[in-house]
């Protein structure tokens, strides 16, 4: 299970989190614990350059992308491979959505698409679709061009 | 809430002006919505509004009730849009909203007719969106066009169906697992993410059918799996398979093959999965770990951090078990402790610590230095544990393991980290003789500057222990001194009892003890002087003199109460006439109710023994006994159980029993609950057939008079048996009572009831009635205060076992007695917090607790039994590749007839 995906700005300000399995009760604990790493480890990170952390059972792939963190938080089969995979998904297709390196007012700019990526990739903590073009296409509910 | 844009550059004025969410508000956002409404609808002003609600939504905003309700219907309303962009936006947003049961009525049909549209995306779409809004009888509706969906062309439209019913079947396993044919089908498409959605659908349809999934892993791993996420779920499918069958038969490991063929495959993820699939079989061999290992150790040198990481942590695990199998990695892994991202780093360095052998220390310990001062206090602790460990592995290093503790010490860092690094240097004292005065040196060092009451409490605890044993002891008084001049009063006041201990133990220091010990009469806190008092009074009052033994057991002996259970005493002990009775305080530790376990930041953290424990349950039950004529003359009692359930859950009488044990009696108490809203019973009593319990004669029953409704009533039975004697047996249970009909209407009963019986089940007392569960604070030393004189040691072969874990535990209920820790925790320490209550890794574990893969272990037990016998009991378990167990088991008891007793329990088991 995809446990959570959160997207903030450089000061750690929430801008999408998607929680899926997770209590509302312990969102805020989670949101603060991502935060926290990403202020710790992404200070001096190049953009794009994946970390990765274990925390009790769950796995967590983060990195940083233009002015933007992402942080995912999978658990059992969505172990650090997997996640770094979904990672991978989200930052070519947020590229792809911005046409560059999103800065904040880039990203903030393309929510609403962003928005819709995210849904064509993660749907309720299973990772759905992995290819920018294809996410792309159905973000416009057109056919995928690999069938 | 988030600013919705950063400072970055001068022209900030600018940017604030172009954010398109600055200055947003929900109010002004919801009378925007209303452009849903508009006859002629602008899809590009509607997409922008649903684009600001979504913002909304994802800054944690909540509409109400009526706001949301509003927002729906609204949004509905687009249906009638052909803008496709719109109509994707008007998807996400109703899967955002999650409409109550009643509204989902209002968007069914549009979804419905989507569902069938010619267009394959409409399709997907509506699917999603049907599946998360849809309740039981809607799904049944839909039911047809869902199969229909799975076994799709377009292999979006197969997804959406798929990962849809992954989801429905949590809600409704029955339906959707009347689709496995189609699943089936899907397993076989080309296209890789249906087949990776298919195979874990169709995984988790036939999860509780052992051979299903067997026969799924049989016809998959033959090759018909394209997809590089389907193969990795696959080899996790395979190795639950090859542990299952592992367990019952012998012999070649089936499916080896596939996980080392797949160690071939071109996708790295399914390479390091069918690597890490072989890592973790049980009893794995060298042979068949060397070309797992061999993969992961070209992935340590990847570009890739996960890949670093991964293979890294996977190496950590397998040198906890087989560390001669890693070393061959040991120069990779010597280069990834520069790594940029710590945790690679971290987990470099403890396994190295794994794998290195007495030489490496000296140079590991130099690159350890460097790392440690840009790693976070969490790593730290990480590697402190590992430290500790190498240190216990090669006991001739302490000198430079014990001098790099002492030195990360004096650095900053926070409790946590501080309370490893003191528990390490704790252990290593206790656990190498040799490292004892340079340690204990240390630590009188640290509480000079510690800004920590609970560790310098700890430490004072420890150094009035060892400093009396080391060969000067006076060189510690100054230390120990300083804190009765500079602390606090809970450090003081440890302070106190460390200066008397040493002055109890060192009659040359006595008299300079007593010095210091006057001076403390004056402290401007009450405890301090009344310890003081009590010391100066008590340790006798010639200076010069020897310390009497009684004394000394008195003042610093164990409690031997758990402390739990002596608050409990002392909270309900009214004060009165009559003093305290120290001996009325219950031994047992009684196990802790499950939620209590559950609950977070409850954890004492590093206790040895004593779990929190309500303990009224057994201070009600001695005094309803006492308070019963019939077994007022038993005497004290000795122990009660959890009580057994003689019913099984829902029948018309619930009955479970509570055995009471005396020295020469014991007693059932049997608590019943009538479940029947229509009976009354009257005269119930329970007939107890001893026949296959040849030592116990009934002596006495006290019948329950009237057992209404609901209202739960007990009835008890007594027995008599030898005298200290651990009689055991078996007892067959039969309910008598009269039964009277209730009218329902008035509540009243009727005058005449009918004689009635019913069966219970039988109850047995075994061996473990007789102990009772009581920790020892320390093992080592109550271990050593035993009398060797009084031990026995036999080995026993227990046969096959499934793991060690079960074997421990068996072993444990069998015996009923007090798993022990590793305890570091002073006793007089008990009462002071911690400074952060939160869960932190702690240094101590139960020893009831068998680590993962290993393939021996040692339990410490404690209790006592019958006759106030202190029982401790060291307990090693060893498995081999076949699974047969091994079993060593040695007793020390203050009596020898016990510790015999205890071996002929464990025989008979």
């Amino acid at each position: 299970m995809l446990l959570a995906v959160l997207f903030t700005n450089i000061e750690g300000n929430i801008l999408v989190e998607r929680f899926h399995g997770v209590p509302a009760e312990e969102r805020l604990h989670w949101r603060s614990f991502l935060v926290k790493l990403g202020a710790d480890n992404l200070r001096r990170a190049k953009s794009e350059e994946l970390f990765v952390a274990t925390h009790k059972s769950v796995y967590i792939v983060y990195t940083m992308l233009g002015d933007v963190s992402i942080f995912i938080v999978g658990k059992d089969e969505y172990d650090e491979l997997t996640l770094s995979e979904v990672m991978c998904t989200i930052i070519s297709s947020v590229k792809d959505v911005c046409g560059r390196t999103p800065t904040e007012r880039l990203f903030l700019d393309k929510y609403g698409k962003i928005c819709l990526c995210l849904d064509e990739i993660v749907w309720k903590g299973m990772l759905e679709n992995t290819d920018k073009t294809r996410i792309r296409n159905l973000t416009r509910l057109k056919p995928p061009t690999d069938i | 809430m988030a600013q919705p844009f950063v400072k970055k550059d001068d022209d900030h004025d600018e940017e604030e002006e172009y954010s398109p969410f600055h200055g947003i508000e929900k109010g002004a956002v919801l009378q925007e919505a209303r452009v849903f409404h508009d006859p002629q609808l602008d899809a590009r002003k509607c997409s922008q509004v649903i684009t600001k609600l979504l913002y909304l939504l994802n800054q944690g905003e909540t509409f109400t009730k009526v706001e949301a309700t509003g927002v729906f219907f609204a949004v509905t309303k687009l249906f009638q849009s052909k803008d496709t962009v719109l109509r994707r936006m008007v998807y996400l947003m109703i899967k955002e909203l999650s409409p109550s049961a009643d509204e989902v009525i209002i968007v069914t049909s549009s979804l419905m007719k989507d569902m069938n549209s010619k267009t394959d995306m409409y399709r997907a779409n509506a699917i999603r969106v049907l599946c998360r809004i849809t309740d039981s009888t809607l799904l049944a509706q839909i039911e047809r066009y869902l199969k229909q969906a799975i076994v799709d062309k377009n292999p979006v439209v197969s997804s959406a169906a798929l990962v849809s019913a992954v989801h429905l079947l949590q809600t409704n396993p029955e339906i959707v697992k009347r689709w496995s044919n189609e699943v089936q089908e899907a397993v076989q498409s080309r296209a890789a993410l249906v087949q990776f959605h298919a195979l874990a659908l169709l995984h988790q349809i036939r999860q509780n059918d052992r051979l299903a999934v067997t026969k799924l892993v049989t016809s998959l791993t033959k090759g018909s799996v394209r997809s590089p996420l389907a193969q990795c779920l696959l080899m996790r499918y395979t190795s639950q398979v090859i542990r299952e069958s592992n367990a019952n038969t012998q012999g070649e490991r089936p499916f080896f093959d596939y996980l080392e063929s797949s160690l071939r495959h071109k996708a790295e993820m399914v390479v390091f999965e069918a690597a890490r699939a072989i890592t973790e079989l049980s009893g794995v061999t060298s042979r068949e770990l060397t070309p797992a290992i061999t993969v992961l150790q070209l992935f340590l040198s990847s570009s890739k951090p996960v890949l670093r990481f991964a293979a890294i942590r996977t190496l950590n695990k397998v040198a906890n078990t087989h560390p001669l199998a890693v070393t061959n990695c040991n120069i990779d892994m010597e280069s990834l402790i520069s790594d940029q991202n710590r945790s690679i780093a971290t987990l470099a360095i403890t396994t190295l610590l794994k794998t290195g052998n007495e030489s490496s220390v000296d140079r590991l310990m130099k690159q350890i230095t460097n790392f440690m001062s840009d790693i976070a206090d969490e790593f730290k602790i990480v590697v402190v544990e590992a430290i500790r460990s190498l240190c216990l592995k090669f006991p001739l290093k302490y000198r430079s393991l014990m001098n790099f503790l002492s030195n990360i010490l004096r650095e900053e860092g926070g409790f946590d980290y501080k309370k490893a690094i003191v528990d390490s240097i704790v252990i290593l004292i206790r656990d190498i003789p040799e490292a004892k005065e340079i340690g204990l040196f240390h630590l009188c060092e640290f509480i000079e500057d510690c800004e920590f009451t609970y560790l310098s409490a700890q430490i004072l605890h420890f150094l009035g222990n060892e400093g009396p044993k080391t060969s000067d002891p006076s060189r510690y008084i100054r230390y120990i001194y300083n804190r009765v001049i500079l602390e606090n009063a809970t450090v003081r006041a440890c302070a106190v009892s460390t200066l008397a201990k040493f002055g109890a133990m060192v009659d040359s220091l006595k008299p300079r003890i007593f010095v210091l010990l006057r001076r403390c009469l004056f402290d401007s806190d009450d405890e301090v002087r009344d310890r003081a008092t009590l010391y100066l009074n008590t340790l006798g009052s010639d200076p010069s003199a020897e310390t009497d033994q009684e004394v000394k057991e008195f003042l610093f002996g164990p409690l031997d109460v758990p402390l739990v259970n002596l608050e409990t005493s002392l909270r309900n002990y009214v004060a009165s006439e009559v003093p305290f009775d120290f001996v009325s305080v219950p031994k047992e530790i009684k196990s802790q109710p499950l939620a209590e376990k559950k609950a977070p930041g409850k954890k004492p953290a590093g206790l040895g023994a004593a779990p929190t424990a309500p303990t009224s349950a057994v201070d009600g039950y001695e005094k309803l006994l006492s308070s019963i004529p019939e077994f007022a003359s038993f005497g004290k009692l000795f122990k009660s159980s959890a009580p057994v359930e003689l019913t099984e859950a829902e029948t018309e009488y619930s009955v479970n029993v509570v055995k009471h044990i005396f020295d020469s009696h014991v007693v059932f108490q049997y608590n019943c609950t009538n479940t029947i809203t229509e009976q009354l019973l009257e005269m119930v009593t329970v007939f107890v057939d001893a026949s296959e319990a040849e030592e116990f004669s009934e002596v006495a029953t006290k019948p329950l008079r009237s057992l209404p409704y609901d209202l739960p009533g007990q009835t008890f039975v007594a027995f008599e048996k030898p005298e200290g004697v651990p009689a055991m047996g078996k007892f067959s249970n039969l309910l008598k009572f009269v039964v009277k009909e209730v009218d329902p209407a008035t509540g009243e009963a009727e005058e005449e009831g009918v004689e009635d019986e019913y069966q219970l089940e039988d109850l047995e007392i075994v061996a473990a009635d007789y102990m009772l569960k009581v920790g020892v604070s320390n093992f080592k030393n109550a271990w050593e205060s035993l009398d060797p004189e009084n031990e026995r040691i036999d080995e026993y072969g227990l046969g096959v076992k499934e793991s060690l874990t079960e074997t421990v535990k068996a072993v444990i209920d069998i015996l009923g007695m007090q798993p022990c820790e590793v305890s570091l925790l002073p006793n007089d320490a008990l009462h002071l917090t911690t400074e952060k209550n939160q869960p932190c890794s702690t240094s101590s574990q139960g020893t009831d607790v068998v680590p993962s893969n290993s393939r021996s272990h040692t339990c410490l037990l404690s209790g006592i039994f019958l006759g106030n016998v202190k029982v401790l009991v060291r307990v090693s378990f060893g498995i081999d590749g076949s699974k047969q167990v091994a079993m060593k088991l040695a007793v020390r008891s203050e009596d020898l007839e016990i510790s015999e007793k205890i071996h002929e329990i464990v025989s008979e088991g």
